[in-house]
């Protein structure tokens, strides 16, 4: 009886106690099945594919707009800015070098960070419109949302038709085949009819931060301007057509308050990536990587009062002395000797010589710690933190201006361009000269966009790209697009390699 | 419920009937005898009192038989008038006769003689085995045996004990813990380190328990032994059985302080060298501040430790207890660091039943560590900082010079408040029932709670994030419960020279880990240090969070023992884990194991050899073995989640949180598995000399790592995946000898080897496809953001550097490289099919070895450890030797002879031999004679790291396998690289009393 008893209680303990469900319950985090049924919910996801523009940073690459490495790519290859060895310091196994002489390969990493800084925002994109089109949301209620989305997907496809050409369009979340290349013009065409598609449905207002019907339209401008060098079309009143949509905006009296710290309220910027360090946004701290490590001491007379720098970009040199003394814009630049705000004398540096920032650099290979003058277009203040809360300006009147004024020049009419390129010039304190011509429209973007990780864009457009500048030979037309990163050749076989790279 | 679920609760109904009907077929085993039978019962005994588990018991003339449980008892249905034999290996049998008074025996063996390790219990999970019974590869060490000294990790006091298990402390903090490795290691991306068992209680932190309440530690070691353990059992399982209430009464303390102090700094220049150098080559602009600095020892303090441990144990035949309480402080040899440690334990046990079929067991094991985290950006900064800057300025203030990685150390240290605090609980209950004459039922039922809460304060005029932040303060918590729950039955039987025995069960595991925190910065007054956020005005979105998972562990489990004669032994094991983190289409895995033995020397052509060979055993194992720690929660599933992906409203001109997809799914997830071969000869020579020799071959599927994925089409461009897989190969000698064993002076010795062989068998499969995975980071030294010292690719074992290989220096001090094809060439004549094989940090050789010498009252000891032909990355010499640092950085002395003006360029010049030999301990002891029942009073002076015998350059050759800021990382994926992480291993000179006062 006892041994019955004994044996009914391990056996009903067996049953009981079994609690064997294996299904994982989550705590802090939602299955993408539960979530997107409330507008709050599905504003959220919206808002997700903005704050992808931000970039992020992992385990593979850092991959911020606004720094390391999309940033560092755009201008150390570009003729406005270059990142030299100094010392031991940033020779980080050649990958600025190489930019620098034109002579990058696959494995670069900054030119990984791009691709999947552009990537990763297009998936993010794929995925919220998937989650969103599951969602018990009406149709209606639907397409705008979309419009938004695939507008916004259409700037990274912008940026990579940019880069890389011949890039893979993938448009749908749920398809996990390994895609193949597009050709250059079907990544064109699809940049051109998505902004289109969407036009109708965008906001058609000024709202800060957003993907409006004025952003759609100066995409397409940029996109036409850049035709010829995209896909070999000149579309010049194309672009002169879109930049004409492109209402209620002005350019701001100053030309810094573009470049403030709350810069969000000047009526020039018409799309731009908003920051700020309080609501957690990260990898906005270019201006951390320019100056000297002792910079600070000429910010804030209290020690300490601004974050590290960390000594590694400054301007190419020639482009300081392209700006004449009284261009106002020439305050981009930090150049000459350092003042130490706590002592008034100039700020010495470890090695006991005065921090003297200077326009020529020593070589490439090897520059001296005070060599090259810096980046100081974002404003710069005591108090700071790392993350800095300036707002990241991405497309601004003046540009609008500017590819108008360019337009006209090619059209053969300079002087259709030269109200366009007046109020940008007077704005800086410049004269326009009497004759309007190209190497005038060159000289006057590297002035007002320096910095602004758009240059090398400029060169290839104006063919400069391609013949030589300091430390960096002639370069072949095939450089006009990044190779397809190796990591991304190497996981997905049905890539081709961009022409003439190696495979 | 989906089609899904039903399959999986089929399968594990299936499983527990398949649990069930094992146990009912061995209840129809068991015939039932009906004649005049009468049940008794007793407890055998050694000639020293100690409890014989594993006698045997059998009823002369009969088959009938049992053998004694762990508390060495037995009960057994016999015929009144007949007798019973008890008989036990090295032990005299007895022969007892049964009259009808007889009931209750107690039975005292005596000794013939041979009382070595064979007679020893093992714990195997869920139950012991003598070791002569064992077929699986285990180690076990005694109390006596387990490293004694400074020590704030538990695992430290296996260092060097166990052939094949490696034990690596990357830091001489008290506060950090250690790296165990078993035969290699089985994972890229996992925890390598054993599963912890204590007291039965799997997965618990280890350091739960202290040294002074272990009584033995086993290490199960292959497949075949740890396949009771499935999904956890891959890196070996560390069985830890604590002492509780043994026969008697006795009071114990041990009494321990000492004193620590750095051994070994960096040469770098002194001020006065540095004055000469400035002196010799005309360095105008060279600052002379004035003072004489050595920042490594600015940075660094003599380092008190004490330690007490006061424990009473209380024994009787049918209830016991044991209770200790310890303290220890231990400083660290680096200002601020250190380890305070208060732990307490109760046992208890208590029989019930006419006769003793039931047994409770209990046991609470509870501790609080506080520590301070240090700052190891100190240790780059001491290096840099030219030594003529005064530690304090004029003023009594920290000098600060500005500069470029050249802040204060001593500030650094000084300035900041880092408080942490460590509670763990373990608590359990066991019953055992006894029933059918033999089986037993047990139910154990554990707790198991861990909590770390920390406070951080870096006051507004501390420099970096100090300063600017204007004050900042953080608060945090983190804590896990595992929750668990097992049941199992064991049988055992001996009929005739039959000895079987079986086990089934079932257990249950919830682990449920949760956490918050907050920081703030801007504080207008330093007063409140972090006691008081809400006074901070800089708020951030990310400065409050919390956090929250679960997973679950169900286990079905089954064993079955068989042995003849004692001379042929067999083991089988199944098991079936279902864990709530592996992907859906992978939720339950199954992990069988056999193996067997053959004791040779029982056999009767073996007789000849009576006299010399006390003990030969051949063992032969296979098992499958899993990992599942490398998955966390929630990997497998398509998840939404909020992180830094704020948004900008333009309308409200407010910030607000974005969801986003955080991962690819990945619904295949599953755990590793390791598949190990092993063959084993347990040997025993001249009543003198006891060892064992292993060799393992085995093989890890499945190998987790975050793979690189195609972007597009995946969202994300990593994802854990189950693809590579890793081979282990290794032979392990362990040696025990009483090399003389007299009446004043004895000597035993005991030594372990161990050597492995490891290998990246396979990276790819049809779906991810990888080349090459770089490891070794060499992110955060100047000038090398985004480069990798070592590969982990096929054919070669993981930490293997890779890289151009050095031709030594050319006339200009130039460091010049061998090409592809042999050439001598510069530097920037290189390209990256340059680069080669430069070594690898795997040790070709581990030892261990311990001698203990007595002389009348005199005891004298030692143990070391060593590891041989593992290179290590000397990243930290590789940075200091940078011609561009002078005059404003430090360098070594070495580098103004080494004519040196290449700029650092990670190759093999700055690779080196990292082989070691440490002393790890010498003890001296003298015991004072004392007449009151046994009562022992031991003084002994005790030296630890007395010296380590090495060519390698650096402050320490161990190098953590991963280490970061001292602590280790899971995985195997960054080892052996010295930069700027290594806090110097004291030496320490203590002295210490034990105090053991019977009744």
């Amino acid at each position: 009886m006892k041994i019955k008893i004994t044996a009914a209680i391990l056996l009903s303990m067996l049953f009981t106690v079994s609690c064997t469900d294996l299904n994982e319950q989550l705590y802090d985090q939602v299955e993408d099945g539960n979530f997107g049924n409330t507008t709050k919910e599905i504003d959220a996801l919206v808002g997700g594919a903005y704050s992808s523009l931000r970039g992020f940073s992992d385990a593979i690459s850092n991959n911020f707009p606004t720094c390391e490495y999309v940033f560092f790519l755009n201008e150390v290859v570009s003729d406005e800015a270059t990142i030299p060895t100094r010392g031991t310091n940033w020779y980080d196994g050649g990958q600025y070098q190489e930019a620098q002489k034109h002579t990058w390969k696959s494995d670069n990493r900054m030119i990984l960070s791009a691709w999947r800084y552009n990537y990763t925002g297009i998936a993010k994109i794929n995925a919220i419109i998937y989650q969103i089109n599951k969602s018990s949301l009406s149709d209606k209620a639907k397409t705008p949302i979309f419009a938004e989305l695939k507008a916004l997907r259409a700037y990274y496809y912008y940026n990579l038709l940019d880069l890389f050409g011949n890039v893979p369009i993938v448009t749908n979340f749920e398809d996990t085949d390994l895609p193949t290349n597009s050709t250059r013009k079907q990544v064109y065409d699809f940049v051109e009819k998505e902004l289109t598609d969407a036009i109708p449905y965008l906001n058609p207002n000024v709202v800060y931060s957003k993907f409006t019907r004025n952003v759609a339209y100066s995409v397409l401008a940029r996109l036409y301007l850049n035709s010829e060098a995209f896909i070999g079309q000149p579309r010049w009143q194309d672009c002169i057509n879109m930049c004409q949509k492109v209402t209620g905006y002005s350019l701001t009296p100053d030309f810094f308050d573009n470049f403030v710290t709350e810069n969000q309220t000047s009526p020039e910027i018409i799309f731009a990536i908003p920051y700020d360090s309080k609501a957690g946004t990260v990898g906005n701290y270019m201006n951390s990587m320019s100056c000297h490590y002792n910079q600070k001491l000429a910010i804030s007379a209290i020690p300490n009062n601004y974050p590290w720098s960390a000594n590694g970009m400054c301007a190419q040199p020639g482009v300081y002395s392209a700006f004449a003394d009284t261009d106002k814009r020439k305050k981009c630049m930090l150049e000459g000797d350092q003042i130490n705000l706590a002592t008034g004398s100039v700020i010495m540096m470890d090695n006991g010589e005065p921090l003297t920032y200077t326009e020529n650099l020593t070589s490439l290979e090897d520059a001296k710690e005070n060599e090259g003058v810096r980046l100081h277009k974002y404003e710069m203040k005591a108090g700071e933190q790392w993350e800095r809360d300036h707002d990241f300006v991405l497309i601004r009147y003046a540009e609008i201006l500017m590819m108008q004024a360019e337009c006209y020049v090619r059209l053969g009419s300079p002087d259709l361009a030269r109200p366009f390129v007046q109020q940008v010039a007077s704005r800086a304190g410049e004269e326009v000269p009497a004759t309007i011509d190209l190497a005038f429209i060159d000289q006057e973007l590297l002035k007002e966009f320096t910095f602004e990780g758009r240059r090398r864009t400029d060169n290839i457009r104006f063919g400069t790209f391609f013949q030589p500048w300091w430390s960096k030979g002639t370069t072949e037309k095939y450089r006009a697009i990044f190779p397809i990163p190796s990591t991304v050749l190497t996981t997905n076989k049905n890539l081709k390699q961009n022409p003439g790279y190696p495979n | 419920m989906n089609s899904k679920n039903t399959k999986s609760v089929l399968h594990q109904m299936w499983t527990a009937k398949a649990a069930v009907l094992m146990i009912f077929m061995l209840f129809l085993s068991v015939s039932t005898f009906a004649q005049t039978k009468k049940q008794i019962s007793g407890t055998v005994y050694d000639n020293t009192g100690t409890v014989l588990p594993g006698a045997s018991i059998i009823e002369v003339g009969t088959k009938n038989g049992t053998t004694t449980d762990f508390d060495g008892k037995f009960s057994l249905q016999v015929a009144v008038g007949g007798a019973i034999e008890v008989s036990f290996i090295g032990s005299t049998t007895q022969k007892i006769q049964i009259t009808g008074n007889t009931s209750n025996l107690e039975v005292r063996l005596q000794n013939d003689g041979y009382t070595l390790a064979e007679v020893q219990v093992v714990s195997v999970g869920y139950g012991k085995v003598k070791k002569s019974d064992l077929t699986g590869a285990i180690s076990t060490v005694g109390a006596d045996d387990l490293v004694k000294g400074t020590i704030g990790s538990t695992e430290q006091v296996l260092q060097g004990k166990v052939a094949g298990l490696n034990i690596i402390r990357p830091s001489g903090d008290p506060a950090a813990g250690s790296t165990i490795r078993l035969r290699g290691g089985t994972s890229l991306t996992a925890s390598n380190s054993p599963l912890i068992v204590v007291d039965g209680i799997a997965g618990v932190d280890i350091n739960v328990v202290q040294p002074s309440d272990i009584k033995s530690i086993d290490v199960l070691k292959d497949a075949s032994a740890t396949a009771i353990y499935g999904s956890r059992g891959a890196n070996g399982v560390i069985m830890i059985t604590t002492k509780s209430g043994t026969k008697g009464v006795s009071v114990v303390y041990n009494g321990q302080t000492g004193v620590g102090y750095v051994n070994d700094n960096l040469d770098l220049l002194s001020a006065n060298q540095w004055r000469g150098y400035v002196r010799q080559n005309q360095i105008a602009d060279a600052v002379d501040y004035g003072a004489n600095t050595n920042w490594q020892k600015a940075i660094e303090q003599t380092a008190i430790s004490q330690s007490h441990t006061l424990s009473i144990n209380s024994g009787k035949a049918d209830s016991g207890f044991r209770t200790s309480l310890s303290y220890l402080n231990n400083e660290g040899v680096i200002k601020k660091s250190g380890l305070e440690r208060l732990s307490g334990n109760v046992s208890a046990y208590q029989f019930l039943g006419d006769n003793k079929e039931v047994k409770f067991d209990m046991g609470l094991f509870a501790n609080i560590d506080k520590w301070h985290p240090i700052d190891y950006r100190i240790f780059e900064r001491a290096y840099n900082l030219n030594p003529t800057i005064p530690v304090y300025d004029a003023n009594g203030n920290f000098s600060l010079v500005t500069g470029n990685i050249y802040d204060n150390p001593v500030e650094i240290l000084t300035n900041r408040t880092f408080d942490n605090e460590r509670h763990r609980l373990l608590g359990y209950f066991k019953t055992d029932v006894k029933f059918l004459n033999d089986f037993t039922a047990t139910a154990n039922i554990s707790l198991e709670h861990n909590a770390v809460k920390g406070g951080t304060y870096k006051p507004s005029y501390a420099v970096m994030e100090g300063q600017t932040e204007g004050g900042f303060a953080q608060r945090t918590y983190a804590e896990y419960t595992n929750a668990q729950g097992e049941l199992y039955v064991n049988y055992s039987k001996v009929i005739d020279k039959h000895n079987i025995s079986a086990l089934a069960g079932y257990s249950y595991l919830e682990n449920i880990y949760e956490g918050f925190g907050a920081q703030r910065g801007g504080f207008v007054t330093d007063a409140f240090s972090y006691n008081n956020l809400g006074a901070g005005y800089n708020y951030r979105l990310s400065d409050v969070y919390s956090y929250k998972g679960k997973s679950n562990l169900v286990s079905f489990y089954a064993r079955a023992n068989y042995g003849y004669d004692g001379k042929y032994l067999l083991t089988a094991t199944v098991r079936r884990d279902g864990s709530s983190r592996f992907g859906e289409n992978n939720k339950w895995g199954t992990f069988p194991s056999a193996s067997a033995a053959w004791r040779i020397s029982n056999e009767e052509f073996m007789e000849s050899s009576k006299g010399w060979l006390d003990n030969l055993k051949l063992r032969v194992g296979y098992g499958v073995t899993g990992n599942q720690d490398g998955i966390g929660e929630y990997k497998s599933l398509s998840i939404l989640g909020v992180g830094n992906d704020s948004y900008y409203d333009p309308v409200t001109k407010t910030w607000s949180l974005a969801y986003s997809p955080k991962q690819n799914p990945n619904p295949d997830l599953k755990w590793e598995s390791t598949e190990q071969v092993n063959i084993g000869f347990d040997f025993g020579l001249f009543n003198r000399i006891t060892g064992s020799f292993e060799w393992y071959s085995k093989t890890t599927k499945d190998l987790l790592y975050t793979y690189e994925v195609p972007q597009p089409p995946y969202l994300v461009g990593t994802m854990l995946a189950n693809v590579g897989e890793m081979s282990n190969k290794g032979v392990e000698l362990t040696l025990n000898a009483d090399i003389i064993r007299g009446d004043k002076f004895n000597w035993n010795a005991n030594l372990t080897l161990g050597h492995n062989v490891q290998k990246i068998e396979k990276l790819s499969n049809p779906t991810y496809k990888t080349d090459v995975i770089y490891s070794g980071s060499l992110h955060g030294l100047a000038g090398m953001s985004g480069q990798y010292s070592q590969i982990i690719a096929e054919g070669y074992p993981v930490g293997t550097f890779w890289g151009f290989k050095n031709a030594g220096l050319d006339a200009n001090g130039k460091i010049q490289y061998y090409n592809a094809a042999g050439q001598v060439v510069d530097e920037s004549a290189l390209v990256d099919a340059d680069k080669t094989d430069l070594g690898n940090i795997q040790p070709d050789l581990t030892l261990g070895i311990g001698m203990n010498f007595t002389y009348g009252n005199f005891d004298l000891g030692f143990s070391g450890y060593g590891m041989f032909g593992q290179k290590a990355l000397n990243a930290t010499n590789m940075m200091l030797n940078d011609p561009n640092r002078l005059p404003a950085f430090n360098v070594p002395d070495s580098f103004l002879s080494s004519g040196i003006t290449s700029a650092p360029k990670y190759s093999d010049y700055w690779i080196e031999d990292a082989s070691f030999f440490r002393l790890q301990t010498l003890t001296f002891g003298y015991t004072l004679p004392l007449k009151y029942k046994k009562s022992k009073f031991r003084m002994y002076v005790m030296g630890e790291n007395l010296f380590v015998i090495t060519g390698y350059k650096g402050v320490d050759p161990e190098i953590g396998l991963n280490a970061q800021d001292g602590v280790d990382q899971t995985g195997l994926a960054a080892p052996g690289i010295d930069k700027y992480n290594n806090y110097p291993r004291p030496t320490t000179i203590s002295v210490g009393l034990n105090f053991t006062l019977n009744n």
